[in-house]
């Protein structure tokens, strides 16, 4: 136990604003998928963490499950991003306004 | 149960399957009807007067039938509704009246319609089948239910015939005012069908088994043997009238009595047979029929009795002085037939089922012959109605000229003609009555016999100026020939109205002690509908005779006496003034009551009036609170959220950042907000 608990909780909250903030001000649409995934492996590090601050490896399957879903995800993401492209010769997602009132 | 009483279903039936056979054959290939549909309906109603003899003379045998037939709703412990039978003296008299009057309408409409060239027959001789139909189901109802669907059917058929000219102004007018004037009446009606059904949980005239009849229910109620259910708060005593005055309302729509007597009139715009089955037979009698079956009910009920009589005996006097100024043959006959309706009210509220009865008997007999022979007039003179187009058709149409002052005597009352008999048995019941201690029936019978008198008046000159005097016009010199099919009705209905009186002659019966009044040992032949089981409901109503120290018999004599003076005074006096050479326009002499008699007193103006200037307005009121107020407030709704949606949507812009930025907006808020109540802080 030589690096306290609280560091990795930091470092998590960290990587997860960085992801926040990147969906939030950014508009190409794979510098989205790449924020998402900085959202995503910042909880795979709160599992990684609290695994191992209960001596139990639960967290850590979590955290491979959520891998899994990161990879389709991005496969689903990267797919939309394409038709996305192919459609409005762009990938700004300011843009593609279409689906609304 | 015997043969004739399996058969009494096919009373009704063979006449509807002339109608059907008019409507399906008359629609799909109208060359193969005979004579357009006329040869099924005269086979049918034919079967039905054979059928409806049969009946008759089982039931002076002593049988009677009262049986359901057809359940529709039956309900688990409270009432079932059902189609049933019930033949009774009554009934039978009935389907025989109506049949009979049904067959010579039919025989004789091959003269006035088919002979005529008038098109559409088959449309005319449906109406006259499902007319007849109607009415004698009507007529065999078990069941104030089944009676008033029949009765409905009877007004529907009304309406269907006298807008048989429908292409006409007039006729179509006509007939709509028939159908919604009895139309408001049959509204009470119904209710008084519901409230009866809802007081005694049945509406058979006659019990059978276990099954009571709502009069004989009534009458336990009134004892304090049994509970029902009454409204209003209110008990027996109180209730019972309520039901008797709304389904009331039906009969005094249907047998036009005052106030609902305009649309009557005006239904002479139908083919003449039409009215003859109108007003002999059919729809008219309906009303007073209904009154006659359930009287065992009103006979409950001494004050609805007094307001019947009242009615009765205005009605009577009422149309009488309108009849005395109208210069149309048929104009006359309507109005003389909402008088002679009053008659039977009035010996209905007088507590006389027998005289009512009989007046209707007598009545169907006259009046369609009446109305059959103003038919072959008519058919004379080319369709021309004025009396005073006429003159001197007796020469020329002697059958006819015999045949109708046969019923014109019968309905003056002259004796020994049908209507002397039973209008002087009317005014009898009404007199012994009214002196056994009822001043109202006093009153009401003071206008029968006031009536009387001008009865006699304008039959008489219709009959002078119709049959007497020089020919007035070319048409008149030289009419029109009628041919059997006109004769044929006549002449049975001719030698009828002489007759059929002597089925009841109480004067002469009181005089000699014979037993001579088979009318009323034919009434009194089933004990719950018979006379003298009314006779004894009535007394115990309070009903009682009274003969002013006369004695029964001297009395009967006296009255019979004066309203025979009266009427051959109304009849001289007419026939004075009328059957001259040339006759002119004495009613002129009343000056300005002639104008109010002519337009019959304005009562079409202000039933106009409250049609127009009241019910419009309110329903105009309505309709704007109904459109403003009501649907105000749900189109209010619907708008409200309209609007309300339009600015909320405004949040879908379509650009994903500013969802982002709301959904983390949102939990970040959420966030805050749990942390604040929670006291994370």
């Amino acid at each position: 136990m030589a690096v306290p608990m609280e560091y990795y909780l930091l470092l998590s909250a960290a990587v997860f604003c960085i992801g926040v903030f990147g969906v939030l001000t950014r508009r190409n649409a794979l510098l989205f998928l790449m924020s998402v995934e900085l959202m995503l492996n910042a909880a795979n590090i709160n599992l990684v963490a609290f695994s191992l601050y209960h001596g139990n490896l639960t967290g850590q399957v979590f955290s491979l499950f959520t891998m899994a879903l990161a990879a389709a995800e991005v496969a689903v993401g990267l797919s939309i991003i394409l038709v996305l492209y192919r459609n409005f010769r762009d990938v700004d997602v300011t843009e593609a306004t279409t689906m609304r009132w | 149960m015997s043969m004739p009483f399996d058969l009494a279903p096919l009373i009704p039936l063979l006449p509807f399957a002339s109608f059907v056979i008019a409507v399906v054959v008359g629609y799909f290939a109208p060359r193969a009807l005979p004579k357009g549909g006329a040869i099924p309906g005269i086979a049918a109603t034919g079967l039905s007067l054979v059928l409806s003899l049969w009946l008759a003379v089982a039931v002076q045998g002593g049988e009677t039938v009262n049986k359901s037939i057809y359940t529709w709703v039956s309900g688990q412990g409270t009432f079932d509704l059902h189609f049933g039978v019930l033949i009774d003296p009554l009934s039978a008299m009935m389907l025989a009246i109506v049949s009979l009057i049904a067959t010579l309408v039919h025989v004789f409409s091959l003269g006035y319609m088919n002979d005529e060239g008038e098109t559409g027959l088959p449309r005319y001789y449906a109406g006259l089948g499902l007319f007849s139909a109607s009415m004698l189901a009507f007529v065999l109802a078990d069941n104030l239910l089944m009676a008033f669907m029949f009765f409905e059917l009877v007004g529907l058929c009304s309406y269907l015939l006298i807008g048989f000219w429908f292409r006409e102004p007039g006729p179509a007018s006509a007939a709509k005012k028939a159908f919604l004037v009895t139309r408001f009446g049959d509204y009470f009606f119904l209710i008084g069908v519901v409230a009866t059904i809802a007081t005694f949980g049945t509406s058979r005239f006659v019990g059978t088994g276990d099954h009571h009849s709502f009069p004989h229910i009534a009458e336990q109620a009134l004892a304090g043997e049994a509970t029902v259910n009454t409204f209003l708060g209110m008990g027996p005593e109180g209730w019972f009238p309520i039901v008797g005055l709304l389904v009331l309302g039906g009969v005094i729509g249907k047998s036009a009595q005052f106030p609902l007597h305009t649309w009557l009139p005006d239904a002479m715009e139908g083919p003449t047979p039409v009215s003859a089955l109108i007003h002999a037979a059919t729809m008219v009698a309906a009303g007073v029929y209904l009154v006659a079956r359930m009287y065992g009910f009103y006979a409950l009920l001494p004050d609805v009795l007094a307001i019947i009589a009242l009615i009765g005996g205005f009605t009577a006097l009422f149309a009488a002085t309108m009849a005395i100024v109208k210069n149309e043959l048929k104009q006359v006959l309507a109005y003389s037939t909402i008088s002679q309706y009053g008659y039977m009210m009035l010996a209905l509220g007088a507590g006389g089922y027998v005289a009512a009865t009989f007046h209707l008997l007598t009545h169907a007999i006259f009046k369609a012959l009446l109305f059959l022979g103003a038919g072959s007039v008519i058919i004379a003179m080319h369709h021309n109605e004025n009396m005073w187009d006429m003159g001197n058709l007796k020469e020329r149409m002697p059958v006819t000229y015999w045949t109708f002052l046969s019923g014109s005597l019968a309905l003056a009352g002259i004796v020994p003609f049908a209507g002397f008999w039973s209008k002087d048995e009317v005014l009898y019941e009404a007199l012994a009555h009214g002196l056994g201690g009822s001043t109202v029936l006093l009153v009401a019978y003071a206008m029968g016999l006031l009536a009387v008198f001008f009865t006699g008046f304008y039959t008489f000159r219709m009959v002078a100026l119709t049959f007497h005097g020089e020919s007035r016009t070319e048409t008149a010199r030289d009419p029109h020939g009628v041919g059997w099919n006109v004769k044929l009705p006549l002449a049975v209905l001719g030698v009828l109205a002489a007759t059929i009186g002597l089925v009841n002659m109480t004067p002469v019966a009181k005089l000699t002690g014979a037993e001579i009044e088979y009318l009323h040992q034919w009434l009194d032949l089933f004990e719950p509908t018979g006379a003298h089981h009314y006779a004894e409901l009535l007394h115990e109503s309070g009903y009682s005779v009274g003969t002013a120290g006369l004695g029964e018999t001297n009395l009967a004599l006296a009255g019979a006496a004066v309203s025979l003076a009266l009427a051959l005074a109304g009849s001289l006096l007419a026939w004075r003034l009328y059957a001259v050479r040339d006759p002119v326009v004495h009613t002129d002499k009343l000056g300005g009551v002639k104008t109010v008699l002519y337009n019959n007193y304005y009562q079409d103006e202000y039933q106009v009036w409250l049609a127009e200037g009241l019910t419009l307005p309110i329903a105009r009121a309505a309709d704007t609170f109904d459109q403003g107020v009501i649907d105000g407030v749900v189109n209010l709704a619907s708008s409200g959220s309209l609007f309300a949606g339009r600015q909320v949507r405004k949040l879908q812009t379509g650009v994903v950042s500013t969802y982002a930025a709301l959904l983390t907006l949102g939990l970040t808020a959420l966030i805050l907000a749990f942390a604040l109540l929670g006291g994370w802080f």
